[in-house]
């Protein structure tokens, strides 16, 4: 079963320009020393594509993590 | 023969890796898992160009997201041929609608098996394969390679291939990331290739920051090459915490005319790209020269094909340029989209050019191209394919041109309440569909509501609807008409078998021959092997050797194009084993038989299933194996029962069935089932015959005779006139038991009579008619010949071998040497023969003397015997 959408945080190596960064419309970037964060309300195929992206574009994957805060609806 | 990626330049000789995949190549399966742009290509390509000539080559790389198991297994199939010195058959392999996925996977073991020596199976791109089915028969594949394949993967994640067999035997070896990892030598080497003046501790610096991420250094080469200051370049680079792959990009596209950078940007949104459709999307002429020069230049553009004419680019190169297309100029990507599927359509890519405008947001245009081409992809069989593109609709919006394809894939996959009421949606659309669209909407709907109908088993339904697609659109274009053909062999295909199974309708094998031919003529060969199997089972009427004929042809031309296993073969391997029953050639009708269970294992409608037990029924009735028989029959009912109409087969498979338990002694079981038999059933000529059976084993002659007759003075329907061959030897029977011998020999006559031409046995063993015959003067009868052949089969038939060893062909006889074996089996003297043959004695010993020296045998016994295995005496040969 699907769980409901959650606020997931999404670490890569570097920092992204405005190049990569538009394969993330629903994520937002934070840059935290020499990574970027890349946070979002995401479902779980949302999170999949997200990361499939990452594997595409040849990103360092640091970390995935949920953390606390907004869950239920999914925002654009 | 040619690499999948052609070598190309700035390899450097990465020799520590080449030797590591050397010796992983020792074992059967190298498996090399490592992320975008880790060099798996490039090292690929570089072993690849190395290997020795004894070693022969199959590559391939699987297309972007390759969702369809066919489409995939096609490739291989293809490319393993190409490698072949004899590839087993001249044509290409082509898809079908109904796919046999293991059969697929037996094909290409075999002809991988096929090429002795060493042979490297290398398949790239293989995280592309996204089908589960698809990685399922890969590691069935896998596990069983022929001897001397070894197979070598690539792929960007690890699959769930489920390789722990392959593994436990130590046949599988892993190249992973790390692996491919360029050492800080290689970096040095790297540099110095491409010709850049590096500092020792520049060269460091750029191996530290790239991690000697092989894509990374490919880049920074290129940004590197012709700059006026390297040193400053690595330093800044090095100093930048952006990610490796976008900044060396960037950096690289800067230093390209503006002229090739817009031609990179706007030609990524393709899977691949030639120097026309890059023309097109770039509006200026000469793209086709700056591909080429790129792939010169570096490893971002590989060719596809050796006459270098598409290209694509590396993957993550692509990505990011679709990604900075997007970014920088939004407003242009619609009506590149459109360009690109206006091209790919007008060359055939369907599936892409819908695609494409799917990409443009043109959502209701794709709909309608898609309700256009599903049939046409249907028959190419990618209906994985169809499934994707549905899906990529957003979801939500309505497009009512989509019912019709929904209604499509519905009914291939079975779900015949699902596919009709999709139908009723798409009808009441072409309702009020625009003018111009409703004529090509309801030919549509037309089409896929006739297969819906036929798989009911509905023929008023299928008659109507064919009738309707038997004439022609009114001023269509070029595709309204091709269109059209491929409308009409499938309309005229469907009237066929409904009529053929429903009714043995006269008009059956005329449509679908008509449909056999019309396919040919448009090169839809597939449809072409369906209509011919189906005219094979059609003309069960006709003489028999016609019947084996056409079944054979249907088989041979399916075998020719790798649809051996297919179900739509299924009707013609059926009635051809059933016709060898007929005649008494057990061994190679159940060989035959074996061989439409196979095909009928991936995909079995009620109809078809209940020809194969009835084929099934017929071989065990001819074995006088009558408990199995009666369950064969039995679960032919069962499926009957399961059709909207009549079935061809119907009162023979419950008249047989009747028979069958009085015969096994289970009178009182059949008379029961008798009484239960509705009155449109038990009027019929088999039922007749069964119940002429019954009253036999009750010890009740009169009552036997009786009901023969209905079937003998034509008051009773037959389906055809073996059903009288069964008649007259019940009534035979009777006429025996009351004592009337020279009745009992008349119509054991008039059974010879009629058998002669077909040269039947079955019914005279299905009847029980041995003491019949044996009674039979032997000077008194015309067919002398078929009666021995007769007695023979009677005596041996429950002892017949189940697997005859197979025997080679005889050298062929001449016709009248044929005739004279023919009489052999009987008593007659040479004399006697030549008598019955109208030629002299000598004849008749000149023939004999050929005949003795051809089969090998020294004697009549003996070249009797050797006949026999021959299966000679059997088939009806007429000259």
């Amino acid at each position: 079963m699907d769980p409901a959408p959650a606020r997931y945080a999404i670490r890569v190596r570097g920092h992204l320009g405005a190049t990569v960064l538009s394969a993330f419309p629903l994520m937002a970037a934070d840059r935290q020393g020499a990574d970027t964060v890349l946070t979002g309300l995401l479902d779980h195929s949302a999170l999949y594509g997200a990361l499939a992206q990452i594997e595409a574009l040849g990103l360092n994957l640091v970390e995935v993590r949920q953390v606390p805060g907004g869950s239920g609806t999914l925002s654009p | 023969m040619a690499p999948a990626v052609p070598a190309g330049p700035q390899l450097i000789d990465r020799g520590a890796l080449l030797a590591a995949l050397d010796r992983a190549a020792a074992r059967r399966v190298t498996v090399i898992s490592a992320p975008a742009g880790s060099g798996k290509t490039s090292l690929l390509r570089a072993w690849v160009s190395r290997l020795g000539q004894p070693c022969r080559l199959v590559t391939l790389t699987v297309r972007r997201d390759q969702q369809d198991a066919q489409q995939f297994w096609l490739a291989v199939l293809h490319a393993v041929r190409q490698a072949s010195d004899h590839p087993s058959t001249p044509e290409p392999p082509a898809p079908t609608p109904a796919f046999n996925g293991p059969a697929m996977v037996d094909r290409v073991r075999s002809e991988l098996a096929s090429d002795p020596g060493p042979r490297v199976l290398v398949i790239d791109d293989l995280h592309e394969l996204t089908g589960p089915d698809a990685l399922a028969q890969l590691t069935g594949l896998l596990t069983d390679l022929p001897e001397g394949v070894h197979a070598v993967l690539a792929t960007r994640r690890d699959l769930p291939l489920r390789l722990h067999q392959v593994r436990l035997a130590g046949e599988l070896a892993e190249i992973r990331a790390a692996d491919l990892r360029f050492t800080r030598d290689e970096t040095r080497a790297l540099i110095d290739a491409a010709g850049i003046a590096l500092s020792e501790s520049g060269t460091a610096l750029l191996h530290e920051r790239t991690e000697g991420w092989a894509a990374g250094l490919r880049l920074a080469v290129i940004a590197l090459t012709g700059h006026p200051d390297p040193e400053r370049f690595v330093a800044e680079f090095s100093g930048s915490n952006r990610t490796v792959a976008e900044y060396l990009i960037a950096e690289m596209l800067d230093r390209q005319p503006a002229g090739v950078q817009q031609l990179l940007l706007r030609t990524s949104i393709l899977d691949r790209v030639n120097g026309e459709l890059a023309d097109l999307l770039t509006g200026h002429a000469g793209a086709e020269r700056t591909l080429l020069d790129l792939e010169d230049a570096n490893a971002f553009v590989v060719s596809l094909d050796p006459g270098r004419t598409w290209f694509r680019y590396h993957h993550l190169f692509a990505e990011l340029l679709r990604l900075e297309l997007r970014r920088t100029q939004p407003e242009e990507l619609p009506g590149l989209h459109r360009t690109a599927a206006r091209w790919l359509g007008e060359h055939g890519e369907a599936a892409d050019a819908i695609r494409h405008t799917q990409a443009a947001g043109d959502w209701a245009e794709a709909a309608r191209m898609l309700a256009d081409e599903a049939f046409s992809l249907t028959n190419d069989g990618q209906i994985q394919t169809i499934a994707a593109l549905l899906q990529a609709f957003p979801p939500g919006a309505d497009h009512p041109e989509l019912a019709l394809v929904r209604g499509g894939v519905a009914l291939l996959q079975g779900r015949l309440d699902e596919a009709a009421a999709h139908l009723a949606v798409a009808s009441s659309y072409a309702a009020t569909a625009p003018a111009g669209r409703q004529g090509r909407l309801r030919v549509a709907i037309a089409a896929v509501r006739l297969s819906l109908a036929r798989r009911r088993g509905d023929l008023a339904e299928v008659s109507e609807l064919a009738s309707m697609l038997d004439s022609p659109l009114s001023g269509g274009s070029a595709g309204d008409i091709s269109l059209d053909s491929d409308l009409r062999v499938v309309a005229l295909m469907n009237l066929g078998i409904m009529e053929a199974w429903s009714l043995g309708h006269p008009d059956a094998e005329r449509h679908l021959q008509q449909g056999a031919e019309l396919a040919r003529q448009i090169g839809r060969t597939y449809l072409e092997v369906a209509c011919l199997a189906q005219a094979g089972f059609a003309s069960k009427v006709r003489p028999f050797a016609v019947t084996r004929r056409r079944c054979q042809e249907a088989i041979e031309l399916a075998d020719r194009y790798g649809w051996g296993a297919d179900p739509i073969v299924a009707p013609a391997l059926i009635t051809l084993a059933g016709s060898l029953a007929w005649t008494g050639e057990f061994g190679e009708s159940e060989r035959w038989l074996r061989r439409a269970a196979t095909a009928l294992q991936s995909d079995a409608g009620p109809g078809i299933t209940l020809l194969l037990h009835h084929a099934r029924a017929t071989l065990l009735a001819g074995r006088e194996r009558h408990r199995e028989a009666i369950e064969e029959l039995s679960a032919a009912e069962d499926l009957r029962s399961q059709l909207t109409g009549s079935h061809a087969l119907a009162s023979q498979v419950t008249g047989w069935r009747l028979a069958m338990l009085a015969r096994a002694g289970r009178a009182g079981e059949a008379r029961a089932s008798l009484a239960a038999i509705g009155d449109d059933r038990a009027a019929s000529g088999e039922v007749a015959s069964a119940r002429a059976a019954i009253c036999l084993a009750e010890g009740n002659p009169a009552a036997a005779l009786e009901a023969a007759q209905a079937v003998l003075d034509g008051t009773a329907p037959v389906i055809g006139y073996v059903t009288v061959v069964e008649a007259e030897l019940r009534a035979g029977l009777a006429h025996r038991a009351l004592g009337d011998q020279q009745a009992a020999g008349q119509a054991a006559e008039r059974a010879l009579a009629l058998a002669e031409a077909d040269r039947l046995v079955l019914p005279f063993v299905m009847t029980g008619s041995e003491p019949l015959l044996a009674a039979l003067p032997r000077h008194e009868t015309a067919h002398a010949a078929l009666l021995a052949g007769l007695l023979d089969v009677l005596h041996g038939a429950a002892g017949a071998p189940a697997n005859p060893p197979p025997v080679p062909p005889a050298e062929q006889l001449s016709p009248s040497e044929f005739r004279v074996l023919g009489y052999l089996p009987t008593n007659l003297s040479r004399p006697e023969i030549a008598r019955e043959l109208s030629v002299s004695v000598n004849t008749v010993n000149t023939h004999m003397r050929n005949i003795y020296a051809k089969p090998q045998a020294q004697n009549r016994t003996a070249a009797v015997r050797r006949a026999r295995e021959l299966r000679l005496l059997a088939a009806n040969r007429n000259p």
